[in-house]
């Protein structure tokens, strides 16, 4: 159906694209085994001994438990948060509903460079900064449009007269809520949080800027490591999160299915 | 007939279960605590919590302007007491900054135009492919470095764009001398591009998923190319999807840290990064305040007008009819 040329030429492109995409990837994996003393590819030989190397640093397992500390602050602070509002969004008639959507994506439009410091003055005039939950909860801010998001899409896909006919057959309004509304939006919810997490996990500059030396997660640590020399063990620690992704991958796909973001609104 | 139980009979009393009494317990608190008069201001209850998560965002944002008022007294290194515009003139007559900014927008600018360019076939090929095993490959292809994070691609790219890297030992085999590839402009646009086209496809396939496969077939059965039915009919029905991609693409670019810092290796700063030193390295907190308040604006400035121009695209929220 599709002319030669056009598929010719969107392949070609495509390929470019997965090329630049996982290239990186696999490098860093590749980069990982290697028994050299410094990072060059391909690898020379294959050891396990920088991941042996890894899981003895006291800093950096110190700092994936605080990665995954400020994910799940991030995970019980958003996901309650961002399934009310996209309900609210997308199952009530709200007043200003517009002006409610353009602010509840400032957290996209304000640069996180803006975010993250303003989140610190503010944390830092609360007199919480230098713990970890204010990270987590920041994280939750500058991510909650995508739960949102997501809730919304699923909760508009959801047949508003089902809760009617659950009213109509005798449940109250919790019944309704718990199980006609909350089992409708489960997969966007799952999704939302999903994506939350795993984004806490991996973010970057809002963690740079909000911890110090004591309170460091570990993007913010390999980023440290690599300013000053880079080594294969960084190597092997970036592999964490690689795996961490395909891990996340993995259990998007079997959740709600990967195809769930290609639906059109 | 059948047995009707009733409750003065002795042998057939029901036993009321468990999770009934829970529910009935839920339901009598929500209806005390919020009863059904209410029920006109339940939309409005709903989205508070996440109006006042944002509300830390828009605290901080009047934080910033607050800090930004006051200079920064270098006889006792503190704040000065007194209002002024001083840090915003000193922004604005700045040549330093005057060119950091040129640079991140017309980085922005090319990182936009790059990543569209490889993202509307990479979506294309994807919503329109017949085989599902080749749609999850390059939708698992997308996600995993989405998913993967910034830092550990940028340091990905760090060791592919190396002297002695995978790109340079490559040359290498054709005869072509080492060359600098890294910790320059075009560095820090490519590492922008490759971090930034997840985010395109992704606002873009639902776009094209809304476009009809038989408006295409009917173009090119009254006689249309490939590239005339491309540019007359995909095109214009993915509009929102382009909005809503060069958005995101452009906003996340133009505000940029890690890819400037990781791959510029310093010589090619954005405004995040000046912001940074401001606050961490010189530590001019008013000045700082200034120039990331001066982003914010620039930033909500160009959505904005891209808003108004052609309406928000994917990015709008919940189901608008």
């Amino acid at each position: 159906m599709t002319a030669r040329s056009q598929r010719i030429l969107f392949w070609a492109l495509v390929w470019f694209c997965i090329l630049i995409l996982s290239v990186p990837t696999v490098i860093v994996v590749g980069a990982s085994f290697t028994t050299a003393n410094m990072i060059s590819f391909p690898p020379e030989g294959f050891t396990l001994k920088w991941y042996g190397k890894i899981a003895l640093a006291r800093d950096l397992q110190q700092a994936f438990v605080r990665s995954l500390i400020v994910s799940t602050v991030c995970l019980i602070a958003s996901v309650p948060v961002g399934t009310l509002a996209g309900l609210a969004l997308s199952r009530f008639k709200l007043r200003f509903a517009n002006a409610i959507q353009i602010y509840l994506l400032l957290p996209f439009t304000v640069p996180l460079i803006g975010s993250g410091i303003g989140m610190m003055l503010v944390f830092g005039e609360w007199r919480v900064l230098g713990s970890l939950w204010p990270v987590g909860v920041a994280l939750a801010v500058i991510n909650l449009p995508f739960i949102i998001w997501s809730v919304s899409s699923s909760a508009g896909a959801l047949d508003g007269d089902l809760e009617l006919a659950a009213s109509s057959c005798g449940a109250g309004r919790f019944e309704t809520f718990w199980f006609v509304t909350l089992p409708g939006v489960m997969p966007g919810v799952i999704t939302g949080g999903l994506l939350m997490f795993v984004l806490a996990m991996s973010e970057f500059l809002v963690s740079l800027l909000l911890t110090d030396a004591r309170t460091v997660t570990l993007p913010v640590q390999i980023y440290n490591n690599i300013r000053s020399i880079i080594t294969p063990d960084l190597a092997a620690v970036s592999s964490v999160f690689v795996v961490i992704a395909l891990l996340a991958v993995w259990l998007l796909d079997r959740l709600v299915g990967l195809e769930i973001f290609l639906k059109s609104k | 007939m059948p047995q009707i139980p009733s409750t003065d009979d002795p042998q057939t009393t029901f036993r009321y279960p468990l999770r009934w009494r829970i529910m009935d317990a839920l339901n009598y608190g929500l209806d005390r605590f919020w009863p059904a008069r209410m029920s006109p201001y339940t939309g409005w209850a709903l989205i508070m919590p996440a109006l006042l998560l944002v509300g830390i965002l828009v605290l901080g944002l009047f934080e910033m302007a607050d800090s930004s008022l006051h200079t920064l007294d270098r006889a006792i290194f503190r704040p000065s007491e007194a209002y002024t515009l001083e840090n915003y003139q000193a922004v604005m007559e700045s040549a330093t900054y005057g060119r950091v900014v040129m640079r991140s927008v017309f980085a922005a600018g090319l990182t936009v135009f790059f990543t569209l360019l490889l993202a509307l076939p990479y979506a294309y090929i994807m919503v329109r492919t017949t085989r599902s095993a080749v749609r999850k490959a390059l939708l698992v292809t997308l996600f995993l470095p989405f998913f993967i994070g910034q830092v550990v691609r940028a340091y990905g790219l760090l060791i592919i764009l190396g002297t002695n890297g995978v790109a340079n030992n490559a040359l290498g085999l054709v005869g072509i001398e080492p060359i600098r590839l890294l910790f320059n402009f075009p560095a820090v646009v490519f590492g922008l591009v490759q971090y930034m086209l997840p985010f395109a496809v992704l606002m873009l396939a639902p776009a094209l998923t809304a476009i009809p496969r038989e408006t295409e077939t009917a173009a090119s059965s009254l006689g249309a190319n490939w590239l005339q039915s491309f540019r007359h009919i995909v095109l214009p029905m993915a509009k929102p999807g382009l909005i809503g991609a060069g958005l995101v693409v452009g906003t996340l670019s133009l505000t940029d840290f890690a890819m400037p810092a990781m791959l510029g290796g310093g010589s090619q700063d954005f405004i995040a990064n000046a912001i940074y030193d401001q606050f961490f390295r010189t530590a001019d907190q008013g000045l700082g305040a200034a120039l990331a308040l001066l982003l914010v604006v620039l930033g909500s400035v160009i959505v904005g007008v891209v808003i108004a121009l052609f309406g928000a695209g994917t990015l709008g929220m919940g189901s608008k009819k």
